[in-house]
């Protein structure tokens, strides 16, 4: 195993993502997408710290906190989603046009 | 050296969210409006706590975070934005008693994330200093639960917030592996190994999307009119002001200081981003009948002018923005203050509620044309002078002329739209000719920026000389 094959499936994570983001009409669906985003960027950290600079612990440190961030973050996602449902009783986005102009 | 100490301010004022959260939890419903009045003597004495120590200098934990006289200033203006906020929010109706204690302490989070962020040096400190802005701004947005069109900007600015957070993420790792660090302080001798490395590049280019997305620069603003326009009033205010001039804070740090601009040509890109954003801002505003939707199209006009000075850089062109910054605080606060005050009494946000206001509330309508004329740039307010200062900083680098022109220019096509609205108040007229009472909570809050935006008109050299003073970075 190289840095690259670390490299490669990070960033096709990172594409499936940002496809699922840009494509998907289910809101817990572009969430999902999100959170994949969010782990490229974690394998990428560790994969680096790993193969690039071992001797420092910066890398894993990192993914840590994002991790931390991720939860924080689907945490009020979750929570705006049942708010907006409960509204609107719908969870596709393209239902969401009250606002617009 | 850890340091610690120099956070003070942060703390506190994290602290006092702490409390005000506890004791919104016990506190009978009659009296929940205390917490505000909580939170607002907490910011002002944290406030207090920042212009004393305005001129220190230093690190901390390593170079984890700086305080210099630019951060300080940045600070400065995110609380006097939350002060303001907290007392429009007083009497603000859409906020239900029991949340109080809540929507204050998120507020005060929100400030404290704003801090921080004005004082990062390091991705990863920055990373966390952002979230916290985004997590209590979307909450903040979301407040009125039974409002749809709150969740509805809520849940934009949620998913738009949180793919940036998810780019700007992937991007710091990108940064991490071509520098070895998160770091920024020594970053100018680890540049040099890796110009043109397109690890490098790319991790540049995807932090600037997190930076884009705060400011709400073209191609990222699609969430700002819609998240405005949900929003509570009082947090449109706060989103508009301090969220974005915290970030144009940071972002200067960043990417006119820290990074130098000759080395990576990224200053033709923000050039290119920032004309786009005033264009676009513009142009779109001209249509808008709504009168919050207007003042977030305005907004991001607002801040294609103040990139202009992000964009020239050096000492010019920050102490410019910072100017600029102070102006946009006082007269865009103002301006949502009296939307706010009319809404509260027709109940309505379209530009038609403003038909005939100068009989209903001549104070009112006078006080708006200020803040309008200010807006557009037209002497002697506030914003006359800022503007001036952003295109002169332009101007004198040759490079960026044409910017300096275009501003111009698009500052001549806001004044349609801001001019309709003053035209609408005083020679349309209309059925209703109640007259508008505003309370005194939002009339103080008119007060003073009007005061200030008149002032910073006519005085600008007093103040001028106070932004001078904080120009400087520690680096």
């Amino acid at each position: 195993m190289m840095l690259s094959h670390y490299l490669a499936v990070s960033g096709i994570l990172f594409t499936i993502g940002l496809f699922g983001v840009l494509t998907r009409r289910n809101i817990i669906g572009i969430l999902m997408s999100i959170e994949l985003m969010l782990n490229a960027a974690n394998i990428n950290f560790a994969a680096f710290n790993r193969f690039l600079y071992p001797g420092q612990h910066l890398g894993q440190v990192t993914v840590i906190f994002i991790i931390t961030l991720a939860a924080a973050e689907v945490v009020v996602g979750l929570a705006l989603v049942m708010a907006i449902y409960k509204n609107l009783k719908t969870v596709y986005v393209e239902k969401y046009n009250i606002l617009k102009g | 050296m850890t340091n610690i100490l120099l956070l003070n301010p942060e703390i506190i004022l994290a602290c006092a969210g702490l409390l005000i959260l506890l004791s919104g939890a016990f506190i009978c419903e009659s009296r929940a409006k205390l917490l505000y009045h909580l939170g607002i003597i907490s910011t002002i004495a944290v406030l207090g706590m920042i212009i004393t120590q305005a001129l220190m200098a230093g690190y901390g934990t390593g170079t984890m975070w700086v305080i210099d006289p630019a951060a300080q200033f940045f600070k400065f203006i995110v609380l006097v934005a939350t002060v303001f906020t907290l007392m429009l929010s007083v009497n603000y109706t859409g906020i239900r008693a029991r949340h109080i204690g809540t929507y204050t302490a998120l507020l005060l989070w929100a400030s404290c994330g704003m801090m921080l962020l004005s004082g990062a040096m390091d991705f990863i400190y920055l990373l966390i200093s952002l979230e916290l802005i985004s997590i209590s701004c979307f909450i903040l947005t979301g407040f009125e639960q039974k409002n749809p069109r709150s969740a509805e900007g809520a849940i934009k600015y949620f998913l738009m917030g949180g793919l940036s957070t998810a780019v700007t993420i992937y991007g710091i790792s990108l940064f991490y592996g071509a520098t070895g660090t998160t770091n920024l302080f020594n970053y100018a001798t680890a540049v040099e190994l890796h110009i043109g490395d397109p690890a490098y590049i790319m991790g540049m280019l995807f932090i600037l999307v997190g930076f884009g997305f705060k400011v709400s620069m073209v191609p990222f603003h699609f969430w700002a009119p819609d998240a405005y326009e949900g929003a509570p009033t009082p947090v449109t205010a706060y989103l508009s002001v301090a969220s974005k001039l915290a970030a144009l804070g940071a972002m200067m740090r960043i990417f006119a200081s820290v990074i130098p601009h000759q080395e990576i040509n990224i200053t033709m890109l923000i050039a290119i981003l920032a004309a786009l954003t005033m264009t676009l801002g513009n142009l779109t505003a001209l249509f808008q009948t709504n009168v919050k939707r207007l003042l977030a199209y305005s907004s991001i006009a607002q801040a294609g002018y103040i990139l202009i000075g992000l964009v020239v850089a050096g000492p010019i062109g920050r102490e410019s923005v910072m100017f600029y910054s102070l102006a946009y605080l006082v007269t865009n606060i103002g301006a949502f203050a009296v939307a706010m005050v009319v809404a509260g009494k027709t109940g309505s946000y379209e530009i038609d509620a403003y038909n005939g206001l100068s009989k209903r509330s001549l104070g009112l309508s006078i006080v708006m044309v200020m803040f309008l004329l200010s807006l557009a740039g037209i002497p002697p307010m506030a914003g006359f002078v800022g503007k001036f200062y952003v295109f002169a900083s332009a101007v004198n680098t040759q490079q960026f002329l044409w910017l300096a022109i275009l501003g111009v220019l698009n500052s001549v096509i806001s004044v349609y739209y801001y001019m309709g609205i003053a035209r609408r108040m005083f020679f349309v007229g209309s059925e209703d000719e109640s007259p508008v009472e505003t309370d005194i909570y939002a009339a103080s809050v008119i007060a003073v920026t009007a005061a200030a935006t008149l002032l910073l008109g006519i005085l600008p050299e007093t103040v001028m000389r106070i932004v001078k003073s904080c120009v400087a970075f520690h680096l």
